[in-house]
């Protein structure tokens, strides 16, 4: 794999002010849901380390499963098509509060699917936490409910996002120069 | 969910010694597989906490990916017995470096099933990294490469291991006192 330094177009949002924002998403989920139950869904594996540091900033009991989706179109997440579930819950979200944690919206055709998939269920309530919010793709409106920053059309990666599933350890968000970025075989 | 401040023995490691001590081990990491084609396999959902920090301190380019096993007893995981992949990896792991993120070994069953599981697929080597090792519920031979903690036996909670699946997101690993926990109905 390419060193990153070779590729990297900047340094999007860098590790303070990532952990900061985190922060404030946690105190504020936190506030949302004083004295309620709450299932947090990390969506594999992007949302990764987005879940790990936010679930570590929030002050209120809640429980943590995961989900793995793929498309069923050709590559990792193709912007339509239905979604196919890889691991489902294994818990029943019937009359729970369910926040969806995801690391980045762009055509917003996935995050679609799978809630209308889990609103079959009937949770209590159900409402997406997304770090990255790249609204110039969107295809389908989605509200997220809690974004951490809006962010521009450009390739991203770090901090649970991959490139060619690589750098998802950076404690940044990154952008790449594709122009200088060599694929690896 | 009670309270844990109601339930909680003591604190067996604090924040700052889980992450000294993780940092030991991401240097160790990047030490031993520099040049090498690392993938660090998080196994669902226990790992989660512990891998995404772990990550974060190694300073090799290097994938991740993750596994959920069930077995076929009752219960989450049983001490003995087969084990079910229920999310099997995406990756193709022929020829990769691989290392197992575990957050506890205690009797060593699950483990040593995935072990020979995918030793079948013919890695270039296979590694277990585990955060806590309870050697005394061992019950089958499980080679640590690298540990973080040898705890005793006692039931312990947070970072990353729950109580009836809370408390996974406190950043610390405590020991819980039964007398006092209530499970809930």
């Amino acid at each position: 794999m390419q060193e990153y330094r070779e590729f990297i177009d900047e340094i999007f949002v860098d590790e303070v002010s990532l952990q900061k924002r985190v922060a404030e998403l946690g105190a504020q989920i936190s506030r949302d849901y004083a004295g309620d139950e709450l299932l947090v869904v990390c969506l594999l594996r992007g949302g990764l380390t987005f879940t790990a540091d936010l679930t570590r900033n929030l002050t209120i009991p809640h429980e943590l499963d995961v989900m793995s989706l793929s498309s069923y179109g050709t590559g990792h997440y193709a912007s339509s098509g239905n979604v196919r579930v890889n691991l489902d819950l294994k818990v029943n979200i019937e009359g729970i509060n369910v926040l969806l944690v995801e690391d980045i919206v762009d055509s917003g055709r996935t995050l679609t699917h799978v809630l209308q998939m889990l609103k079959t269920r009937d949770p209590k309530s159900l409402k997406v936490c997304v770090l990255l919010d790249k609204k110039e793709r969107r295809e389908v409106p989605v509200d997220c409910d809690y974004v951490g920053f809006d962010v521009p059309d450009k390739y991203i990666f770090g901090y649970g996002i991959d490139i060619d599933e690589h750098y998802r350890h950076l404690p940044f968000i990154a952008t790449a120069d594709l122009s200088k970025y060599r694929r690896s075989e | 969910m009670q309270d844990y401040h109601e339930f909680l023995s003591e604190i067996l490691i604090d924040e700052e010694t889980l992450q000294n001590r993780i940092e030991e081990l991401g240097q160790e990491i990047s030490r031993d597989y520099v040049d090498e084609d690392l993938l660090l396999i998080c196994i669902l959902r226990g790992g989660l906490v512990f891998m995404v920090d772990l990550m974060r301190y190694i300073t090799l380019p290097h994938g991740i990916d993750c596994m959920a096993i069930s077995s076929y007893g009752t219960g989450a995981r049983s001490a003995t017995g087969n084990v079910r992949v229920a999310l099997d990896l995406q990756t193709n792991i022929e020829g990769k470096s691989v290392l197992l993120v575990e957050d506890i070994v205690d009797s060593g069953h699950t483990i040593a099933h995935v072990i020979e599981m995918l030793n079948t697929r013919n890695p270039k080597s296979l590694r277990v990294c585990a955060l806590l090792d309870k050697e005394e519920r061992r019950e089958v031979v499980v080679p640590i490469h690298y540990r973080g903690f040898s705890i005793p036996n006692k039931f312990v909670f947070g970072y990353g291991l729950d109580i009836d699946e809370y408390y996974r997101n406190l950043p610390f690993v405590a020991v819980v006192d039964l007398n006092k926990f209530q499970a809930n109905g």
